[in-house]
């Protein structure tokens, strides 16, 4: 007995010494962790969630389909949805809700067409550079055809003999022909183009880009709508949509004077001061009248004290009186009276016009309603007679169906068993909602597509207006790459996400804590980078790349002297996330910027990040240093010709996610044809 | 003998709260008794309108109508402006104690009915309104006002410790109440320099980005506590009358408030004195069929418009005030971008010469301006020269008013001045124009004004010894 008590008491004591102090270390971290003092200690939270551990990983995660587009045949009896995240094509009874096929196609299917004859499905696969091509009797993939980089929207030429496909991340538009399956032309886009629409005469093709044109920070932006004649297979003209960008969709009406494409209205130019009376975001769509001299018009769907999110994609019914638009960040469909648009547009001056394209009044005049949808709607399809309308609803793992009559949801057609929603897929809910922003006027997603960045550099204005402007930075595979922002003040994407993020940016109540957990849970390990297919497809470096390797790693200039430790390339960014994680000043401090040193930003897929450093002043990667780096601060680069230059720029551009530097195994394939 | 009467007071009135469920009388409504005659109302002052003498609150089971109702007032001269806490548990109200004593804030829990005074001050403070994180936001007379304002809202906590005024111009403000997405709306009007006609404004619980939300044409105006509804509309009483407090019950949408007025007792004869918006739809109203009537409770279907039940009336008194015991949404939690410790705040107007009075709607179109002379309440401010895109950019001293008129290169006035502005201490802030439409939303444009520092005001003003802002 004496025994016993003696154990008990010297557990009880050993508890006591661990226990309090334990405690009070657990606060300690916790606190620094997240920067506040009131976050709950439970170890779980954030540590099951963040674990890299493949055992935990399987655990506390699951697979999703994350329908992003879908199609339906031309009897209207069946629904083609491509999940990304399951990488297939499924097959669905669009009369019974049932799921009839899932077919395995490429990586993160995008996009899917089916020709008139019903024969043939061709499904992108953004993730695979390539298009699988579906024999629609059999339901089984016959052929896989080679495409550019990040192929996405796809339309067939009139006469169905050719294939276009647009190129996502190369900007570009490859041309198929059909019969004998390869690829015959590349076009031009604008920057990362995304869907593409043949006109109703069989004339022309609308190629939509999310990226606005370059420009030196206080410039307008705009962005640029690709036209291609079908005839000629060559680009028409370029249409500039001013004030822009993310146009991620577009559609013709039936006669086909109008196209109408979604878009966003960003106030990157303007500091970010309120949220109240629009100062961020808007959203809306364009017009682009096919006749005269093709006007360019922008009308918004968002309404005063009311935002409507992330515009992607539009269908307008055979009848062509209604438009339909996902508002994905706010899980709406808005519905639009076309007719409506016309008589505001014929009635109005030009000075009218412009008026309203920042008006959110004028919205009354058009959005018939908005009607709700699970989470996420992307992609939209109406039947053959106009009747129903689907959406895939990207996050909910369904297919919506809306009765364009009714204008209210009628069915929904789930593609997967379970409904459970794992913290992951809570976050990346968050991340792509607006509604923990002010008025939902714009959600994580706005300024980072596709979990990425949109391109622009903004006045972040939280001390003085004009001044210390940044460009957006990735949120893909950031996980292990604190601090961030670019002066690295945030020890955490708990803090990121944190107090001071609502303060500042979405200006409205703060993440609550197990909100918060699952968001910085998903940003810091539910979100990868594409593979590097367009640079670097199978992990062997080109001849300039292996040239360019060797200058990024080199201790000696080009006339031998040694380079000073903190002024070569890999010292700051070495391998596997090519960041050090330590603040550094290379002399880029602009004057407008306080003095700060910055944290030196990881270079993983840095070929898809321009403009390039932190306040977007590089146009590319050569003007780092052919007009900025000048003085050799930022690495030792005045010893270097041009040809070392190039092959630097080469090599940085076959950079590629982290998990390629630390798992060779996973190196994902590259197109089957390549 | 009266410890005991006192006693079975509060027993009888506990018992009668927790008949319904639970213990914090969920189900029950709260009312005000007015039994006083109701004298002409006082639109600036408040009195015979915010300020009723011998008001009370009364507490009863529509469930059981038969049950006469409680009274949970009873130490009170007067009470009135009921509103029930998010969970249901507790009641804020406006009261007097006894007579000729100013009105203070208390708070009741509705358990025990035991009553709590939340502030204490020499001045009248009325029409409290609960704000998120255990806050109150109310209105209080402030006497010999520097600013030459009238009634200005407050918020402080719910134990009345950190009281902070978060208006500052030379206007009124009654009754306010908080939106869903955590802003305070409040029946405002300019009494300096002129008598403007009242409007609804809203601002952020901070005092910060105050804007006009509800105006109504002339001679219409604004008279009760609005009430966000479950589907999206603001509810509350607009009359056209001076000589008494009721009116229509007219509805704004949240979306678009300015544009969107509907008048909800457009068939009705009578008038209404107060509604009360459930978040589940329900309407409760004080109404009453005409001025030889006494306003009674009835429920109200605000969406097709018809009177309901009559839930309560009184044979000798009027009800002026009705709201609902039930546990409902809590309204967001806005962050405050306000830092006391800072001495001023920013502001940038993108281009002075964007006015509604010149636009292409309109045809019409005011001569360009250059310059801007900002007016304080007793004397101008500065005037400044604009940038050549229209834009100014200015640190004015915080919790200051001003008003804006744009000048041409002659210093004639072209525009303005316009409507009361102010800056919280760090609140940084943006304007499209001036006079602008209140739709628009401002050009994506770099404004030439923000690649300079920016103009001080007042301008006699320098050197002023800042708190060092780090950058985020």
């Amino acid at each position: 007995m004496k025994k016993i008590l003696l154990a008990a008491g010297v557990i009880a004591i050993i508890s006591i010494v661990v226990f309090i102090p334990g405690k009070r270390w657990a606060r300690a971290h916790v606190n620094y962790k997240t920067a506040t003092d009131d976050h709950p200690l439970k170890c779980t939270d954030c540590h099951a969630y963040i674990s890299k551990s493949p055992l935990i990983s399987r655990l506390v995660n699951r697979d999703y389909f994350s329908p992003v587009n879908v199609t339906v045949s031309g009897d209207g009896k069946l629904l083609f949805v491509t999940a990304q995240d399951a990488d297939e094509l499924i097959v669905a009874d669009s009369e019974k809700g049932e799921i009839i096929k899932k077919i395995s196609v490429g990586n993160k299917p995008y996009g899917v067409i089916i020709d008139k004859a019903g024969k043939k499905a061709y499904v992108s696969n953004q993730w695979s550079d390539n298009v699988s091509v579906i024999d629609l009797d059999n339901l089984k993939v016959t052929d896989t055809l080679a495409t550019g980089n990040g192929p996405a929207g796809m339309s067939f030429s009139s006469d169905e003999k050719h294939l276009y496909v647009v190129n996502s991340y190369s900007s570009d538009l490859t041309v198929i022909d059909l019969e004998e399956g390869v690829e015959k032309k590349r076009l031009s886009t604008g920057s990362n183009p995304t869907n593409i629409q043949l006109s109703p005469d069989g004339n022309e093709l609308y190629v939509t880009a999310r990226r606005a044109a370059i420009v030196p920070y206080g410039e307008p932006m705009a962005t640029e709508l690709t036209v291609i004649n079908d005839n000629s297979k060559r680009i028409k003209t370029y249409l500039s949509v001013e004030s822009a960008y993310l146009m991620e969709n577009v559609a013709f009406t039936p006669s086909g004077d109008l196209a109408l494409v979604t878009l966003i209205r960003p106030k990157n130019l303007i500091p970010t001061l309120q949220v109240e009376r629009g100062w961020m975001m808007n959203h809306g769509f364009g017009v682009i009248e096919q006749k005269g001299d093709g006007r360019i018009i922008q009308l918004l769907i968002d309404e005063p004290q009311a935002y409507y999110s992330d515009p992607f994609d539009i269908v307008i019914t055979p009848d062509g009186r209604r438009a339909f638009i996902s508002s994905s960040g706010v899980n709406l469909i808005t519905v639009i009276d076309i007719d409506s648009v016309r008589q505001l547009i014929s009635e109005s001056t030009p000075e009218m016009l412009s008026l309203w394209s920042n008006h959110l009044g004028v919205s009354s005049r058009y959005v018939v309603k908005r009607i709700p949808t699970g989470a996420n709607p992307k992609g939209l399809a109406l039947s053959p007679d106009g009747k129903l309308l689907y959406v895939a609803e990207h996050l909910e793992d369904r297919i919506g169906v809306i009765s364009t009559e009714s204008l209210e949801m009628v069915n929904t057609i789930n593609l997967g068993k379970s409904h459970r929603v794992t913290v992951l897929r809570h976050g990346r809910k968050l991340l792509n909602n607006a509604g923990r922003t002010f008025q939902n006027q714009y959600s994580c997603y706005t300024c980072h597509p596709d979990e990425h960045e949109d391109g622009l550099v903004y006045n972040m204005a939280s001390k003085d207006m004009g001044r210390n402007v940044t460009n957006t930075q990735s949120l893909r595979d950031i996980g292990d790459t604190p601090p961030f922002k670019w002066n690295g003040k945030n020890q955490t994407v708990y803090k990121q996400d944190g107090m001071r993020f609502s303060t500042v940016l979405t200006r409205t109540e703060q993440f609550p804590y197990k909100d918060l957990d699952a968001i910085t849970a998903y940003i810091m390990r539910g979100i990868s980078y594409p593979p590097n297919l367009l640079y670097n497809p199978d992990g062997k470096l080109t001849e300039a790349q292996k040239r360019g390797k060797k200058i990024f790693e080199r201790t000696t200039d080009n006339f031998g002297n040694i380079i000073t430790e903190n002024n070569r390339c890999v010292t700051c960014h070495p391998a596997p996330y090519y960041t050090n994680l330590l603040p550094a000043d290379v002399s880029t401090l602009a004057a407008s910027d306080d003095s700060i040193l910055f944290d030196t930003p990881h270079l993983n897929n840095i070929y898809a990040s321009p403009p390039y450093l932190h306040d977007g002043r590089a146009n590319t990667l050569e003007e780092i240093w052919t007009l900025y780096g000048k003085d050799d601060r930022h690495g030792l680069a005045g010893d270097m010709t041009k040809i070392d230059l190039n092959d630097l720029v080469e090599y940085l551009k076959s950079l590629r996610g982290p998990a390629y530097e630390i798992n060779e195994s996973k190196i994902q394939r590259a197109s089957i044809r390549k | 003998m009266i410890f005991t009467d006192i006693a079975l007071a509060l027993l009888s009135s506990a018992i009668l709260l927790t008949s319904c469920t639970g213990n914090s009388g969920e189900g029950m409504i709260i009312i005000t008794e007015s039994v006083s005659s109701q004298g002409k109302p006082d639109f600036v002052t408040g009195e015979s309108w915010r300020y009723l003498p011998q008001t009370r609150l009364l507490a009863f089971n529509p469930e059981h109508p038969d049950e006469s109702p409680e009274i949970i007032t009873p130490d009170f001269y007067s009470a009135r402006t009921p509103e029930v806490s998010y969970d249901g548990k507790f009641l804020i109200f406006a009261a007097q104690q006894n007579e000729n004593e100013p009105w203070q804030i208390w708070e009741m829990d509705l358990g025990s009915l035991k009553a709590r005074q939340v502030t204490s001050s020499s001045d009248n403070s009325i029409d409290p309104a609960y704000l998120p994180g255990r806050r109150v936001v109310f209105s209080r007379l402030s006497q010999n006002d520097s600013l030459k304002a009238g009634h200005t809202l407050f918020t402080c906590n719910l134990d009345g410790t950190d009281l902070q005024r978060i208006t500052f111009n030379p206007h009124t403000y009654f009754a306010p109440s908080v939106l869903k997405d955590g802003r305070v709306i409040a029946i405002s009007r300019q009494v300096y320099p002129y008598l403007d006609e009242p409007a609804i404004m809203v601002l952020r619980p901070d005092g910060t980005k105050a804007e006009l939300f509800y105006k109504g044409v002339k001679g219409n105006k604004p008279v009760s506590r609005g009430w966000e509804t479950a589907d999206g509309r603001i509810i509350f009483i607009e009359s056209e009358n001076n000589s008494y407090t009721g009116g229509k019950l007219v509805s704004i949408n949240y979306n678009r408030p300015l544009h969107s007025r509907k008048d909800l007792s457009q068939s009705m004869e009578g008038d209404f004195r107060s509604v009360f918006a459930m978040t589940d739809g329900r309407t409760l109203v004080s109404y009453r069929t005409s001025e030889n009537d006494l306003y009674s409770i009835y429920e109200f279907d605000s969406e097709n418009m018809l009177l309901g039940k009559k839930l309560y009336s009184s044979t000798t008194a009027n009800i002026i005030e009705a709201v609902a015991v039930y546990e409902h949404e809590r309204p967001r939690k806005l962050p405050s971008e306000v830092d006391m410790g800072v001495k001023t705040g920013l502001l940038l107007c993108q281009n002075i010469n964007v006015t509604g009075m010149s636009s292409p709607e309109t045809g019409f179109s005011l001569p360009l301006a250059d310059r801007i002379e900002v007016i304080g309440v007793d004397s101008s401010l500065g005037v400044v020269e604009v940038e050549k895109d229209g834009s100014v950019y200015l640190k004015v001293s915080a919790d200051m008013p001003f008003r804006i008129r744009t000048l041409d290169a002659g210093g004639k006035t072209v525009n303005g001045p316009g409507g009361w502005y102010w800056l919280r201490p760090n609140e940084r802030r943006g304007c499209i124009g001036c006079h602008e439409d209140n739709e628009m939303v401002p050009t994506n444009r770099y404004a030439i004004a923000i690649s300079k520092d920016p103009i001080v005001l007042p301008v006699h003003v320098s050197g002023i010894k800042e708190k060092k802002i780090e950058l985020e």
